[in-house]
């Protein structure tokens, strides 16, 4: 019988090049990454246990999980706003994993495995509000969407949870984007089209920002 | 047109989806035909404030009950839809 290898891809495995692309004579605007190997978890709270979900969250994270279009960060975890009494936890390393989760979870919320299901990608660079403004309704200026601001929005008729994450050392600001594994490629080369004209910086990483 | 959702904050119109008339009300088991039929098939055509459900699925995919003028597409009130938000629900 044939041996089936089940192998973890990203998958922008194909449509991501790591190096320069766009306009070369200039400080790439735009720094594209994608941030692989991740554990996410989806928790939305059963009906009536909103209350009970929100003490679970605060006794498993630490840091009570938003309950405004917010991301919440602690040492080992962010916790993404994702819709009403919903959110999304984001961590790496196995220390939030779904087997962990629903313990703690279990008479509160239903939880979902989205750890394969969604592509992370950060955009971060003095012109990654420039190409978000071209893609995104939203006002992404920094006095109407501040650090820790997240949103569940639609970017090219594709849905995607954004949120700002921190500054860059050199006081970049950096916009995370989650989407659904089958749209990411169709979004990165619309990301790709978008941030040409201001040189983009390409590449992929293990860790999250 | 935008919509003011009372989750995510206004939103461009393309993020949500029309349902449609709000008002009807499922009749109680063993009720008439009638008002079955009427349930099911008939709908006023109004021209003014009306009542519709109106689904936000490009953001929080939250269910919206709005109160828009259809001469206008003035939009005077948004609030969620029955169940929407376990919170909620538990109130």
């Amino acid at each position: 019988m044939a041996d089936f290898p089940w192998l973890s891809r990203s998958p922008l495995e194909h449509a991501l090049v790591v190096g320069a692309h766009g306009a070369r004579d200039v400080a790439p605007g735009i720094s594209l990454t994608e941030v692989r190997n991740f554990d996410l978890i989806q928790v939305m709270a059963r009906r009536g246990k909103g209350a009970e979900l929100a003490n679970a969250a605060k006794a498993r994270f630490g840091m009570a999980a938003p309950d405004l279009p917010k991301a919440v960060s602690a040492s080992d975890v962010t916790l993404i706003w994702s819709g009403p009494d919903q959110f999304l936890v984001l961590s790496k390393g196995g220390k939030h994993t779904i087997d962990i989760l629903s313990q703690a979870f279990s008479q509160s919320a239903s939880l979902s495995d989205q750890s394969h299901a969604r592509a992370l990608i950060s955009v971060s660079g003095a012109k990654a509000r420039a190409m978000l403004a071209k893609l995104s309704s939203l006002d992404l200026h920094p006095a109407a969407f501040k650090n820790g601001a997240a949103a569940a929005t639609s970017i090219d008729h594709t849905s995607v949870n954004l949120w700002r994450g921190n500054d860059r050392p050199d006081g970049q600001p950096v916009f995370n984007l989650l989407v659904f594994t089958s749209f990411a490629e169709s979004l990165w080369r619309t990301m790709l089209d978008s941030a040409a004209e201001y040189g983009v910086d390409i590449g992929y990483s293990g860790e999250l920002a | 047109m935008r919509i003011v959702c009372p989750f995510c904050g206004e939103r461009e119109l393309g993020e949500f989806t029309y349902l449609g008339d709000a008002k009807p009300l499922r009749p109680a088991a063993g009720t008439s035909e009638d008002d079955v039929f009427d349930y099911v098939y008939l709908r006023d055509n109004v021209a003014g404030a009306m009542s519709e459900h109106w689904y936000h699925g490009g953001g929080c995919r939250a269910w919206l009950k709005i109160t828009r003028n259809t001469l206008t597409h003035e939009i005077s009130s948004v609030e969620p839809a029955a169940g929407v938000g376990a919170r909620q629900v538990a109130k």
